[in-house]
């Protein structure tokens, strides 16, 4: 076939290009991941007791995971373009995440310096960052197919954008699981897990993100 | 079609016929595409010296590639910006595929519009894009050429096959994504 032919007939009946093409397939993507992470953290690791829900506690961690998910969610939109506009979202991602450590070391700051220790390992800080990753997997592989079926032309920027978001999305499903307390646990092992998503992606994205 | 203008006035002359196909201008969308496809030959000639053969086909597939991702295109954006983003690409894709590392000193974003180069003269293709059509399945395959190659609008495509028009055109879609993959997996 001629170039020339090709071009006749891609533009035949094309129509208008799609609209809104990045979050068709992003959002149905992060809705899938964020189902299966809550549904496994509740049927794996069980629910929270009913009367924390009064406490701040998993609002905070359900805020945090959240609003790490939007904003790693609004880099890897960008990423899934060529030429991608990355400045402004990553400036979001490092913002909540920036403020998830302030909000931890003000904690620590206000607590007697005898029990910060205690706050800031909790009971199950060993565990935290794989669970949050292992109930990552299921969101990282959705949004993995959601960003290849994109035009990425960074596929290890645009893997780890996906891990991250992810990631929160994980962390969102976990903490209706973890009673942890402490800012400052959420802060460093919520983010190291999260974290440990991202690089999980970067390290696919090549492999991957291929089109 | 035979631009032979700086790449300044080959975008200003481009974007507001890429605006309007992205709005669903089928002439318009026609007369851009041909404009891309000869700075396409012109780029990748320059890039693919030691593989002259492949650059036909090389501004075919990215043509298509550009085709399935238009709902990606962002309007802030110069239109030959993403064009070569999106050209590079596949120039890497070719290269990974031919078993030579990415020249990494050529970074992926790195736009510089001056590398579209007008080329009109089209060259020989090695793979024919008629031929992997038939390799689709059927109702892809039929959902293309009653549109595509014979012409015919979506709802009188649908009238002759009995599928609705939404089918239809989710069947030349997907038919389009599939002749991509295959594309590229005969490459390999």
């Amino acid at each position: 076939m001629k170039t020339q032919a090709l071009v006749e007939w891609l533009s035949r009946g094309a129509g208008p290009a799609p609209r809104h093409a990045v979050a068709r397939r992003l959002l149905p993507a992060a809705g899938i991941g964020v189902l299966f992470s809550a549904v496994l953290a509740l049927t794996l690791i069980g629910p929270i007791p009913a009367s924390l829900y009064a406490t701040p506690v998993p609002w905070m961690k359900l805020g945090y995971a959240l609003a790490l998910a939007a904003a790693a969610g609004w880099l890897t939109a960008a990423l899934s373009r060529p030429v991608a506009r990355v400045v402004r979202p990553r400036r979001a991602v490092l913002a909540v995440v920036s403020a998830m450590a302030l909000l931890g070391v003000a904690g620590l700051l206000a607590m007697p310096a005898g029990d910060r220790l205690a706050a800031l390992l909790g009971h199950s800080w060993l565990a935290c960052p794989w669970n949050v990753l292992a109930l990552s997997l299921p969101a990282l592989g959705a949004a993995l197919w959601a960003v290849r079926g994109l035009a990425p032309t960074r596929p290890r920027a645009a893997g780890f954008a996906t891990g991250l978001l992810a990631g929160a999305l994980g962390a969102a499903g976990y903490s209706l699981s973890c009673t942890e307390a402490s800012a400052a646990f959420v802060a460093i092992w919520y983010s190291l897990g999260i974290g440990l998503t991202g690089a999980l992606g970067a390290v696919w994205g090549p492999r991957v993100l291929r089109w | 079609m035979l631009d032979d203008a700086s790449p300044d006035d080959f975008e200003s002359g481009l974007k507001p016929l890429w605006l309007r196909a992205q709005s669903g201008d089928e002439a318009a969308y026609r007369e851009a595409l041909g404009r891309i496809a000869t700075r396409l030959r012109g780029y990748l000639r320059r890039r693919l010296q030691s593989l002259p053969d492949e650059v036909e086909d090389l501004v075919q597939e990215t043509l298509l590639a550009l085709h399935l991702q238009r709902g990606t295109y962002d309007p802030t954006v110069p239109v030959s910006a993403w064009v070569l983003a999106i050209a590079r690409h596949k120039l890497v894709d070719l290269w990974r595929r031919r078993g030579r590392r990415d020249d990494r000193h050529d970074a992926l974003d790195d736009v510089d519009e001056a590398l579209l180069v007008a080329a009109p003269e089209e060259g020989e293709t090695r793979r024919d894009l008629g031929r992997l059509l038939q390799q689709l399945p059927e109702a892809q395959r039929r959902a293309i050429l009653l549109t595509k190659v014979e012409g015919l609008s979506v709802e009188e495509a649908s009238q002759r096959t009995g599928a609705s028009a939404s089918a239809i055109k989710v069947q030349v879609h997907r038919g389009l994504k599939r002749l991509a993959q295959l594309v590229r997996m005969e490459r390999a």
